[in-house]
């Protein structure tokens, strides 16, 4: 890991003396942990000693894009196989330009939980939790970067085992009321903070529909039904372009397992539309499934 | 819907011109029987 600092480190110090980018996107750690990371922005080569790739450098780098997408700054960034898919998904919804990017790739061995070390390290509990792998990378089909200008050290092999799809395909063969149950249960304990949604690569609308006061599309209760529309929405809009970073399930401050909404949609796109998934590889003026019209669609629903 | 366990009958897309208003009836005769089959709805009421 420390290796791992030290380059990116260096190709982001080249990169400032060079000239070639204005900002430099990586992680940093702002407490006195090593688990207490978040994203950080380095603006000049002063910066860059900030610059921290530890084993909770969890954060999906690729969101804090969105900030800078409406400047003209020339950007450099450090990302893992996950973030390189957001950078993807932003680049095929024209929300950035490939020339403003200079990407470095870091095959990623997969990150532990910040929370989980956080919850290890103090309070009152003092049972320790298993400090493995967090969730979402013990899923990680793609720890390698899809698009990058240079990469740091070694690849690494998907770590994701089984049956992707178990989980979903168990809950599709319950009956309609079992089903039901089961997410009241689950999604009853939403509490509306909206930590995906700010989280989400796929989230780039610039006005939300949860935003809009006027017409309110959605209750902001939280009772169940509205909790339920929330998420149906969101996850609705996650179609053809989760790229299955699961910051959602990891950033969820109740724990609801929100990548079964995604990981549901993504076999339902895949299994309608095939082709790659989302932010698997990037082609210029390339589209996602759902953001394509044309019109000898089939349109067999109707 | 479907997969938050709401059932697909209660929710039906039709492409109808209005010029064609038997099929309008069809549509709506299907939908009201697919309904009463299911008897009243008792998801997603909370709020009310």
């Amino acid at each position: 890991m420390k290796e791992i600092t030290n380059k990116i480190q260096a190709a982001a110090t080249k990169l400032f003396e060079e000239g070639k980018i204005d900002v430099f996107l990586a992680w940093e750690q702002q407490g006195e942990y090593e688990f207490q990371t978040n994203s950080y922005v380095a603006r000049s080569i002063e910066d860059v000693k900030n610059i921290v790739f530890n084993e909770y450098s969890i954060y999906n780098v690729a969101n804090t894009l969105l900030k800078l997408r409406d400047g003209q700054e020339r950007i450099g960034i450090a990302v893992k196989g996950c973030d390189s898919r957001g950078i993807v998904r932003l680049l095929e919804d024209l929300q950035i330009k490939r020339e403003r990017l200079y990407i470095v790739g870091i095959p990623c061995p997969g990150m532990k939980d910040p929370l989980t070390a956080a919850r290890n390290h103090g309070g009152f509990n003092k049972k320790k939790i298993e400090d493995g792998l967090a969730k979402k990378c013990l899923d990680c089909i793609q720890p390698n970067p899809v698009i990058y200008d240079e990469l740091v050290g070694p690849e690494q092999s998907p770590r994701q085992q089984g049956d992707r799809f178990q989980k979903i395909k168990e809950l599709e063969q319950m009956s309609a009321d079992e089903r039901y149950k089961f997410w009241e249960d689950t999604l009853s304990t939403c509490i509306r903070c909206y930590a995906c949604r700010q989280v989400c690569v796929a989230c780039d609308c610039r006005t939300c529909i949860f935003d809009e006061m006027k017409p309110q599309w959605v209750g902001r209760e939280t009772s169940t039904t509205d909790n339920m529309m929330y998420h149906l929405v969101k996850h609705a809009h996650m179609a053809g372009r989760c790229i299955e970073c699961g910051e959602c399930e990891r950033v969820c401050p109740v724990g609801i397992p929100l990548m079964l909404l995604n990981q549901k949609l993504i076999k339902d796109v895949g299994e309608l539309f095939g082709g790659p998934e989302a932010g698997m590889q990037y082609v210029e003026g390339a589209k996602p499934a759902l953001s394509v019209y044309r019109e000898n669609d089939p349109d067999n629903f109707l | 819907m479907q997969y938050i366990g709401l059932e697909p009958e209660r929710y039906q897309t039709s492409w109808i011109s209005g010029a064609e208003g038997i099929k309008f009836q069809e549509t709506m005769a299907k939908l009201v029987s697919d309904v009463k089959k299911l008897g009243p709805n008792r998801k997603l009421r909370d709020a009310q």
